[in-house]
């Protein structure tokens, strides 16, 4: 496991590098405006006061938009769940499947490693990298936050990271999972993906429609506390989070221990396409060989 | 716990939703011994060699490799076998030496390095090289060296000499001799009559997910028929010719040329064609594939003759 979570960490140093630099300079360039915003506070909460209740359903903590935890909320971290959970969407659902497809794992899985030692290198290596992009993040908000006059400390900054990172591990062992179920690993991308923006947008249709509440409140981002986990963080949000992703990571390391690897495509989607839409390409044949 | 034999299978089965990619294989390979696998595409080969590797489950039967059950043991059975998959994929973006030292990793540097630089040197592979910009033979190359580096007991390898030239292909039989020698059982599949009368012992011949023939290698190179191209200095009556058992007159052209097809010895038409005025002769071995076409049409004509 050692070896496969070491390589896979390596592999993951370009993932570390762009979304952690992307993440350090959105916080950095958030926090220094917190300055100008500060200044001018009394405008602005009267601008906002005129902002109609459909925009400011989409952003929690407008309505306390000059304080440190509401800018942040508001500025910050009411994105960080979708922008990093765009990266574990794609990590998970590639995590396994990509190298598995490409023919990639069969080799590997012919070397003296188990397929529990396989998940758990590369999972390993995930939680790893998230945290990793995670600290570029909280770097980026401490380091101009004294400057600014956002006058937070660095366990303070650090606190949201946690339910972030609960987040982050939420969707990515979504995507491994249904990586792990569906037959294609760009489908299950592709549908994890669209779950967590459906899920985003969920938060301000719930607020203007009550119907949507009772869903709402069963999506990840109810659990999902953002700038309030400056003040004090509910322990029991992440832990709904974490026993959602064990669950996630369980079913995945279960069907992977237990299937078939594919090679070149093996159990892919088998549509029959109208016959106009047919190019004359020959029938795929299924693979004995 | 059978450690007799390196490979041994009884009525394997594997089925792909409605395809029966393997229909009760049974096999038996001895250990040291160079055994061939052969069949034409889909015939089973690879899916018999990743069942091995528990690549992929089974749905009946027996494996055992080197006395281990790969469905019970995979990483034991794996310690011991270097695999050369029939699709090699690598990681386009390492170069050659850091894909090679991941693999040795997986396996605990159990490779010695310098060995890994003699392996290397011999397939004239560049270790310093991007994956990304070599050929396909340079890939298969990686391939070949990855399974030897760590010197395993079993071979087990799908078409290893795929996309290598005809120099190369000569030094991965030299290599896989060599492993022979030092006790290692060789197992492969291929498409190359000439590659399995180099390198096997012995072969077993799988069509439709069952094993139809094993043999030595001498005696399916004997099955391979000949193909003849004879022609005349002047007009001859090719009758006599036709008439010889286990020759099939292709085609003629004026008594001039004559196209025949042989099948087993052929002292009998050498012999036969001393008599006649023959300007020049080119023989034509027919391929692996031609005979597992004969398997066909034998099976075929069976099948016929049960059905009536």
């Amino acid at each position: 496991m050692r070896a496969e979570f070491k390589h896979s960490l390596r592999r993951a140093r370009g993932q570390i590098i762009g979304w952690g630099l992307g993440a350090f300079l959105y916080g950095v360039l958030m926090v220094s405006f917190y300055s100008s915003v500060e200044s001018i506070g009394a405008e602005l909460n009267t601008l906002m006061e005129s902002f109609p209740p459909e925009m400011l359903a989409f952003f929690p903590g407008f309505d306390d938009f000059t304080s440190p935890v509401g800018y942040l909320g508001t500025e910050y971290f009411s994105f960080m769940p979708i922008i990093l959970g765009i990266f574990a969407v794609t990590a998970g659902a590639r995590l396994l499947v990509s190298d598995e497809e490409k023919g990639i794992l069969d080799l590997l899985m012919a070397y003296p490693i188990s397929r529990s030692s396989m998940f758990w290198g590369r999972f390993s290596a995930f939680l790893v990298t998230s945290m990793g992009i995670l600290l570029a993040a909280w770097a980026g908000l401490m380091l101009p936050s004294q400057s600014s006059g956002l006058g937070l400390t660095a366990i303070e900054l650090l606190r949201p990271s946690l339910p972030l990172f609960g987040v982050m591990i939420f969707f990515g062992s979504f995507g491994l999972m249904l990586s792990m179920l569906l037959p294609a690993g760009r489908t299950s991308g592709a549908f994890a993906g669209a779950l967590l923006i459906a899920n985003f947008l969920l938060i301000g249709l719930s607020s203007l429609n009550e119907n949507l509440v009772p869903l709402y409140e069963i999506s990840p981002f109810y659990f999902y506390q953002g700038s309030r986990a400056i003040n004090a963080l509910d322990w029991d949000s992440l832990a709904i989070l974490l026993a959602g992703s064990s669950l996630f990571t369980g079913v995945a390391l279960i069907r992977f221990l237990r299937r078939d690897l594919r090679v070149g495509g093996e159990g892919g989607w088998q549509f029959s396409l109208p016959g106009f839409l047919k190019r004359g390409e020959a029938p795929a044949e299924v693979g004995a060989d | 716990m059978d450690e007799s034999f390196a490979i041994k299978t009884r009525g394997l089965i594997k089925n792909y939703g409605s395809v029966r990619a393997l229909r009760g294989v049974d096999l038996e390979v001895s250990r040291g011994e160079v055994f061939g696998f052969l069949g034409p595409n889909g015939a089973g080969k690879t899916t018999a060699i990743r069942c091995m590797l528990d690549l992929i489950r089974p749905q009946g039967g027996l494996i055992r490799i080197l006395g281990f059950n790969p469905q019970e043991d995979p990483v034991r059975v794996r310690e011991k076998v270097g695999y050369v998959p029939g699709e090699l994929s690598l990681e386009s973006n390492l170069k050659v030496k850091s894909q090679l030292r991941y693999y040795n990793d997986l396996r605990g540097n159990k490779a010695e390095w310098d060995y890994v630089r003699q392996l290397a040197e011999r397939l004239e592979l560049d270790l310093s090289r991007s994956i990304k910009n070599l050929s396909k033979g340079n890939k298969q190359k990686i391939g070949v060296v990855q399974a030897l580096m760590s010197k395993p007991e079993l071979l087990l390898m799908d078409e290893p000499t795929s996309g290598l030239d005809p120099l190369m292909q000569q030094e991965v039989y030299r290599l896989l001799r060599e492993a022979s020698a030092k006790g290692a059982t060789v197992f492969f599949s291929s498409h190359i009559i000439n590659e399995v009368e180099a390198l096997a012992d012995r072969v077993a011949i799988i069509r439709e997910g069952v094993i139809v023939e094993e043999a030595e290698p001498s005696k399916l190179v004997s099955m391979a028929m000949r193909r003849f191209h004879v022609r005349f200095k002047e007009s001859v009556d090719l009758d006599p010719l036709s008439r010889l058992e286990g020759v099939t007159l292709l085609g003629r052209s004026n008594g001039m040329e004559a196209m025949l097809n042989v099948e087993g010895e052929m002292d009998f038409l050498i012999k036969a064609l001393a008599a006649f005025p023959v300007s020049d002769i080119e023989i034509e071995r027919t391929s692996l594939e031609e005979i597992f076409l004969a398997y066909y049409a034998e099976d075929k004509e069976e099948a016929k003759k049960n059905a009536s």
